[in-house]
């Protein structure tokens, strides 16, 4: 797709093709479409036509759904211009938007001065200002999105010791944003060596075996480290699909030797900011920067000796004992396994596209894990991009397919109503404890119960799914309790308009009236009249359902919406309020296809 | 995508709001309740009638509690191999320290303690309340010793030792499958029609959806722990909308229409089959938890003592939900002590003792106590021996069964010696691993026996029992069978 050039200029318009239907171009309405292109020799029509290479607009939104929290209008309208290829490498080639730590660090300066108080605490309410800020304001979207993903993938929780540590959180989430679209082995060391997880997966000061004490390495990181951030449980063809041995079971990717082994090379790391000395080992204390340093090494505390891997790799008997090494070898044992590929793509591709993918979708994306063209192993930039400009990803006709498709993840619906209706604030500066949607629907960055995040992949429903034997990992945070839990959400949200939640940095403190969000709904509004109303909900299948509402559901919300008032701009507001809350209710919108 | 939809017009709206009972909500749920009495006429065994109320209650320490420190052998030799295994681990016999608290039993001569954060549990222990199983965990089929375990011929649980599977396979009991339904399902599926209405599910979570609820025809329903008649609806639009009650109206039967209609992407129907459910079931709950009067006894302010408070609330009301049956879970996390475990439990073990005291004064005080059985469930136990400060994952544990139905005062199953010498054949390696001696299927089996299902029933419950008793598979259930002897009524 890269190879084709995309200078065109099309003429777009909203055209009437009847007196009370308006139709959007691109979405497969073509007649009497007046198209024009500034390089003479390319046909635009066939776009218009779906026949061409850029994409129509519901086509667009489609990738929207993939790459970002909740797109605008406008953003849709670029991608249409630009096309899938050349929007991804654009966003991709954004610069990383500035340090979540550092701006966790300037809410508690804030605090400190607020409160003339150098020695002022923090809260866990500068880690959620902080996570909302950066995805209210930068523009790496598609890097947002892949480092939630990841944050899904390789857990950690505030249900945790670590989960007042706004620090903590904040130095985590800036491994997981600069190695998105990075490789997966640096992403892979980068959070190994982290205190928080070293806390989190217990393997902080974790002491070589001591038998006359009845000792042994700690195996939780071990463990999950196999389980969860690499190889998963069995043997795997690189479409994903299991092998199997003679007697057709799975063949186990590791057993509790290996996980001893393993266990062995997580001994020794300590806190970064103690001296790696003996006596400092054991010592639990530690300070919010403790957590924004590297763990280091105490080779006394290194279990010494040879280690057998994974695939009959062994680990020397170093001498001296080099416990950075070991760890080096270990991560590359992991990395370099076969499994890693369809694992961690067969993840991605869960959290970004489709709950089902096909063997070959997930064989195409793990080639490019296994080597993005130029030998490079674990590139994640050309993970990324055979994940969302696979066919299967962007193929149109899986709407008649029942079986496609995935669950909007429900945090990522409250998000992407904030950047669809172009939340904002006077002054460009966000607060959002994020706590209504926490508890309405069960989620928000990093409050996952363990470590095997809010949900697994193999999550079946009872019903229709588990019959036809697939999978909807998102379904499994999804009960009479977090159903209407989400629509109460929307109600607040958007009806009441109550989107966000402000707190105080300190006690004393007043919001500034230039930091309070609202909706910017003009647009809407201006299409809420009876006699647009079509053009409205259009506009909103289009920018939150990516055209997905079918003409029946399209009709029964312009029907319901036509009997509120429309006397004044208070009735407008009203009816685009409801409008949002009936399509963000509809099953079209919820399941992404 | 088949559309089988009103055309909405002001007049049906108003149609519709003026004559509720006839509208398409009421055609559905008449539709299910055909679909249960279908299934009910297959099923001719059912045992129960009205007025014959039982339920149960799963409590899962979710991440693995080390319940060996839960409870604790005290005979001079046993307590010495505790010690030596458990080395910084072990908590203290100087019973004047309060790390442990004696309970009053002597079996031959063998006498146990508990955590010293759980004198209500030692209370309930020592009145006949509360009892102990000792070394169960997740099997198969029966695993005699180590040998047993290493020869390669007898089938052990997936993922041993692993969250994910342990944590699944202590709700479905068949440790052989990933996929399979949980034993609250699968006895609510045989159940179900003991209860009077079909949209409130017997199975009521505290904790959202998880496994041990789930069965083929079963759906927890999920309540929070301040369920109140008024917050568990759908909220109205705010009161600045003029009409807004005819304009509620619109909009939540829009609502209704979009999650009625069939839709042929399975991801689609799944999701407007639960909101639709979870609407219908709103209402009635809202409407029978309205009618309960207040409970006198009082519940700490924890998450669990929440969970266990709104119980008792919805067992308070259990007539108004036409429940003759009920199957409850909620999880309390935090378990998985690989780090701090004595610092840890000791915060939360108090936190599980209070619960459950707390739970039972309430079942006491409504009259049911005879009536409720509730258990603890969780992963696995934890190494015996330390990684520092902390334990790693194991097998066989300790679990607590309370009620007055439950024949108290008894530690049930064999309390493994805790030597790691080679002549303790139970002991797997050298981190302490113990091997179960008793299965979750045996406990099971009695819980759902005790519930009311029919011994013929209990392989559809429980698939590998019959590997537990003699003539095994394809036997089945031994007249009287209680292999474990909780109830006094089995």
């Amino acid at each position: 797709m890269a190879k084709y050039p995309l200078f065109y200029l099309l003429v777009i318009s909203y055209i009437y093709v009847t007196a009370q239907d308006t139709q959007v171009v691109g979405m497969g309405h073509d007649t009497q479409v007046t198209t024009s292109s500034s390089d003479g020799t390319s046909q635009p029509e066939r776009t218009l036509s779906r026949a061409g290479f850029l994409p129509n607009h519901s086509a667009a939104a489609k990738l929207t759904s993939q790459t970002t929290f909740g797109a605008n209008l406008q953003t849709i309208e670029e991608i249409a211009m630009m096309g899938y290829a050349d929007w991804v490498d654009a966003q991709m080639s954004l610069p990383l938007g500035p340090s979540m730590l550092d701006q966790v660090i300037t809410y508690h300066d804030y605090r400190r001065v607020g409160e003339g108080d150098p020695d002022a605490g923090t809260s866990m309410n500068m880690w959620d200002f902080t996570w909302w800020q950066y995805h209210m304001t930068q523009l790496d979207y598609l890097r947002q999105r892949v480092a939630f993903a990841l944050s899904e993938i390789i857990v950690i929780s505030r249900n945790s010791g670590f989960g007042n540590q706004p620090y903590a959180f904040g130095d985590y989430y800036d491994i997981l944003l600069r190695h998105a679209l990075g490789n997966y082995r640096d992403l892979l060391e980068e959070v190994t060596y982290h205190p928080t997880m070293g806390e989190y997966l217990t393997y902080i000061n974790n002491p070589k075996t001591d038998t006359s004490r009845n000792r042994f390495p700690d195996e939780n990181y071990a463990r999950e480290i196999m389980q969860l951030f690499t190889i998963g449980l069995f043997e795997l063809h690189p479409d994903g699909t299991k092998k199997v041995d003679a007697q057709g079971d799975p063949i186990p990717t590791y057993d509790n030797d290996d996980i001893s082994a393993f266990s062995e090379v997580f001994t020794g790391l300590m806190w970064g900011d103690r001296d790696l000395v003996l006596n400092q080992f054991f010592k639990g204390d530690r300070s919010r920067e403790s957590y924004t340093m590297p763990m280091h090494m105490l080779n006394e505390m290194h279990e010494p000796g040879t280690k057998t891997l994974l695939n009959g790799t062994v680990i020397p008997d170093r001498s001296p004992v080099d416990g950075d090494a070991d760890i080096q070898d270990a991560l590359d044992n992991l990395f370099n396994h076969p499994n890693v590929g369809p694992f961690i793509g067969h993840l991605l591709i869960q959290r970004l596209v489709t709950s089902n993918p096909s063997p070959g979708y997930i064989s195409r994306v793990a080639a490019a894990f296994d080597d993005n063209g130029s030998g490079v192993r674990g590139d994640m930039k050309a993970v990324v991009k055979a994940i969302l400009l696979d066919d299967e990803a962007r193929a149109c006709d899986v709407v008649e397919d029942t079986q496609f498709g995935m669950l909007r993840e429900p945090f990522v619906r409250y998000v992407q109503l904030c950047k669809a209706l172009n939340l904002t604030t006077d002054s460009g500066n966000f607060r959002n404890a994020m706590r209504d949607v926490g508890t309405q629907v069960n989620q928000k960055p990093f409050t996952s119960p363990s470590v095997f995040n809010f949900f697994q992949p193999d999550h079946q429903p009872i019903g229709p799914i588990a019959e036809a034997d697939l999978v909807a990992p998102e379904f499994q945070i999804i009960n009479s309790q977090s159903v209407i839990g989400y629509m109460n959400g929307l109600n607040d949200w958007i009806i009441r308009d109550r989107p966000v939640d402000e707190y105080t940095l300190y006690s004393g403190e007043t919001i500034p009236d230039n930091e309070r969000s609202y909706f910017q709904l003009a647009d809407e509004i201006a299409l809420a009249g009876d006699d647009r109303i079509h053009e409205l909900v259009d506009r909103l299948n289009l920018v939150l359902a990516h055209g997905r509402l079918s003409e029946p559901t399209t009709q029964l919300i312009i029907d319901a919406l036509k009997e509120f008032p429309s006397e004044d701009e208070d009735d407008m507001d009203q009816r685009v309020r409801v409008a949002i809350y009936l399509v963000m209710c509809a099953p079209e919108f919820l399941i992404n296809r | 995508m088949s559309h089988h939809r009103h055309h909405i017009s002001r007049r049906s709206f108003l149609g519709q709001a003026s004559c509720a009972a006839i509208g398409s909500t009421a055609f559905l749920s008449t539709a299910l309740n055909l679909g249960m009495i279908n299934t009910a006429a297959a099923r001719p065994h059912i045992i129960g009638s009205s007025g014959d109320y039982k339920a149960i209650v799963c409590i899962l320490l979710a991440g693995g509690a080390d319940t060996f420190n839960v409870l604790v052998p005290t005979e001079t030799t046993e307590y010495d191999d505790y010690v030596t295994t458990r080395s910084s681990l072990a908590l203290s016999n100087d019973f004047g320290l309060g790390e442990l608290l004696p309970l009053n039993y002597n079996d031959g001569g063998r006498t146990f303690a508990v955590h010293g954060g759980m004198s209500r549990v030692r209370d309930m222990f020592d009145t006949g309340d509360l009892a102990f199983l000792a070394n169960i965990g997740t099997l198969i089929e029966p695993i005699v010793d180590r040998d047993d375990y290493y020869s390669g011929l007898k089938k052990l649980p997936l993922g041993l030792y692993s969250h994910s599977d342990q944590i699944m396979q202590w709700q479905t009991s068949v440790p052989q499958d990933r996929s399979a339904f949980g034993v609250g399902g699968r006895i609510a599926d045989i159940l179900g029609d003991m209860n009077t209405i079909p949209e409130i599910s017997m199975n009521i979570s505290l904790n959202g959806k998880n496994r041990f609820q789930a069965g083929q025809q079963t759906l927890e329903y999920s309540i929070n722990d301040n369920a109140t008649p008024e917050n568990i609806g759908i909220d109205p639009i705010p009161g600045n909308y003029s009409n807004n009650g005819f304009l509620n109206q619109v909009r939540d039967q829009t609502v209704d229409s979009m999650v009625e209609d069939v839709y042929s992407n399975i991801f689609q129907q799944t999701y407007s089959t639960l909101t639709k459910q979870s609407k219908e079931s709103i209402q009635l709950f809202s409407t029978a938890l309205g009618k309960g009067s207040p409970l006198n006894t009082a519940f700490s302010d924890t998450g669990l003592s929440r969970d266990l408070s709104m119980m008792a609330k919805v067992i308070n009301v259990q007539q108004h939900l036409g429940a003759n049956r009920q199957i409850f879970f909620t999880t309390f996390g935090g378990w998985d002590h690989h780090d701090d475990v004595l610092a840890r439990q000791g915060g939360m073990l108090p936190v599980l003792s209070n619960a459950l005291g707390e739970f039972n004064e309430a079942l006491i005080e409504m009259g049911l106590q005879d009536k409720v059985t509730t258990f603890t469930i969780s992963d696995f136990a934890r190494t015996l021996t330390s990684n520092g400060n902390g334990s790693d994952h194991a097998w066989g544990g300790n679990q607590m069964i309370m009620g007055g139905a439950v024949r108290g005062r008894e530690i049930y199953g064999d309390y493994p010696s805790l030597h790691l010498g080679d002549q303790n054949v139970l002991n797997l390696n050298q981190r302490g691993r113990m091997l179960p001696t008793t299965s979750v299927d045996e406990f099971y089996a009695e819980i759902a026996l005790w519930f009311g299902v029919s011994p013929n029933d209990l392989g559809y419950i429980l698939p590998n029992l019959c590997n537990f008793y003699t003539p095994s598979c394809p036997s089945p259930v031994p007249t009287g069978y209680a292999p474990i002897g909780m109830f006094e009524s089995l």
